[in-house]
């Protein structure tokens, strides 16, 4: 179907809810495609809340005009989380006859009518940050309002490039693998802690004690053993210069579908346990149950020795040689 | 004619001495690989890691086993608890809180040893589902109920320690219990 211009480029809406901006902002940095290629020959970015000239209805009828005469012909991109509370009050992205045109309202009319829905950024494909506790506009992820297949391109921010590989698979060759996530395998198929350059130190016990050192920063909370994604061998940005592991800090795991409330703390190992009233770490539960395990034993070992049952379960069992010389050590300590 | 009683049969014997050592390698190994520590009794993450690779699949295979042949000889019914055992524990409580002198004699395992090797079983299932998904990609699909890798590798964590607290107290017992029953282990007679 030829657009409005009468070219026949696919034509991309990159939707902002709630969301810091930062998914776009890493995206722009794109190189080898990168974004002035994007929208001059690869496709067309017919609507972007970011970087949007027009503003208003002037901005909103283009989105009216994709919805109603560019049905299956447009690639949706959605970043930030959708919030659900009062309706979805918590988000407006314009106004159309007056009245104002939620998040919600707009992911549903858009992705209904959209040929892929592409989720940019771990709040969009997971609900991220927004969506952590306690979560007062009830947000939640682009799929759990969506009753259509949503391709997550997790990352807080997105690599440029999971997103531009993502974007021209999508129209060079159409839907590319993805995993039990729905994230592309092309980019979020390993561990960050299988491709870690310090992956060695880890196998040789080499760990940092505090940020800022450089080696492997397990011990300090990194995420990497639980995160899928390529961080290590891509880097951050179109320049592939460093990443978290590189800057001497640990993955934080924003690539997950946890992230945040299911990684922090960020500089522990493990989660927290939260019961009413009490928050403790991982580390002081072990050390708890060991205290309590040898507590126990060691006071039912004191009862059965000064009742007499011990005593009693060695002269019963011991060898008849054996119960003598017991009876003549009983006999010497009393 | 031999007069003694057998308690435990040899396939009992040969899979209860396989993996035994495979819990307890996988206990200091899996602490070691949580958070190392020259006490745990490794030197390099390289070696606890492939010390609980190993572990973990000769105890995976033991206990298939182990159900297997529990299934086939019917003994199952003298471990899992049942109406009569829970019915029978405050009693036994009593005893071992030194509240009662009289000790009761049951069929093979007390109730306090039947739920403590059932919790054992129930928790290595755990420990199995966990780790494997923590191991296996494909497998995450199984554990996604849990909310993440994050928190299945918590816990991974916390059955580790109650796995590790409930081998403590089941040796304690096995050392302090019974010197025949302790025989009976090595020897398959009591």
């Amino acid at each position: 179907m030829a657009n409005m211009d009468g070219s026949t480029k696919p034509l991309i809406i990159w939707l902002g809810t709630n969301t810091c901006a930062g998914d776009m902002l890493s995206f722009l940095n794109a190189k080898d495609p990168g974004y002035e290629e994007l929208i001059s020959s690869i496709a067309e970015l017919r609507f972007d809340y970011l970087l949007s000239a027009s503003e208003g209805s002037d901005a909103i009828n283009v989105l009216d005009d994709l919805q109603k005469n560019h049905k299956a012909a447009y690639i949706l991109v959605v970043e930030g989380s959708i919030p659900t509370r009062s309706n979805g009050l918590y988000s407006v992205i314009g106004y159309r006859n007056g009245k104002a045109w939620t998040a919600l309202q707009a992911v549903r009319e858009l992705g209904a009518a959209a040929r892929y829905v592409v989720a940019a950024g771990t709040c969009a494909a997971f609900g991220g940050i927004y969506a952590a506790a306690p979560n007062p506009s009830e947000c939640v992820s682009l799929q759990a309002v969506l009753d259509r297949k949503v391709i997550n391109v997790p990352g807080c921010p997105i690599n440029p490039e999971w997103m531009m590989g993502t974007l021209n698979h999508l129209i060079q060759y159409g839907e590319p693998a993805l995993d039990d996530d729905n994230r592309p395998k092309l980019f979020y198929g390993e561990t960050i802690h299988n491709l870690c350059q310090r992956r060695d130190y880890f196998d040789n016990s080499i760990f940092a004690a505090k940020p800022g050192e450089p080696w492997c920063m397990y011990k300090i909370g990194c995420k990497g053993p639980v995160t899928y994604a390529d961080c290590p061998v891509r880097q951050w940005n179109g320049e592939h210069l460093s990443w978290p592991v590189k800057a001497n800090t640990p993955c934080i795991g924003c690539a997950s579908p946890e992230f945040s409330d299911g990684s922090v703390p960020f500089f522990e190992h493990l989660p927290d346990v939260k019961l009413p009233g009490i928050k403790v770490t991982a580390n002081r539960v072990g050390q708890l149950t060991g205290v309590v395990t040898a507590l126990g034993i060691g006071a039912h070992l004191i009862g059965s020795i000064l009742t007499g049952r011990f005593a009693e379960t060695l002269k019963k069992d011991l060898p008849r040689g054996s119960k003598l010389k017991l009876r003549q050590r009983l006999k010497k300590i009393h | 004619m031999n007069w003694k009683k057998q308690r435990h049969s040899g396939t009992v014997r040969l899979l209860h001495w396989v993996y035994a050592p495979a819990v307890l390698a996988l206990i200091f190994s899996g602490l070691y690989i949580h958070s190392p520590s020259h006490a745990f009794g490794f030197k390099r993450m390289d070696s606890a890691r492939k010390t609980h690779a190993v572990a973990q699949f000769l105890l995976l295979n033991s206990y298939v086993a182990r159900v297997c042949y529990g299934m086939k000889d019917k003994n199952y019914k003298e471990i899992i608890p049942n109406r009569k055992t829970l019915k029978a524990i405050p009693k036994f409580l009593k005893y071992e809180f030194f509240l009662s002198e009289k000790k009761t004699k049951y069929p093979k395992y007390n109730p306090g040893q039947k739920i403590l090797i059932t919790s054992l079983a129930g928790l290595t299932l755990v420990q199995m589902i966990t780790g494997m998904a923590l191991y296996f990609k494909p497998l995450q699909r199984a554990v996604k109920p849990a909310g993440g890798l994050n928190r299945v590798r918590w816990l991974h964590y916390l059955a580790a320690l109650m796995t590790a607290s409930s081998v403590s107290v089941h040796l304690y017992f096995t050392l302090t219990n019974s010197l025949k029953k302790l025989k009976s282990i090595f020897t398959g007679y009591a």
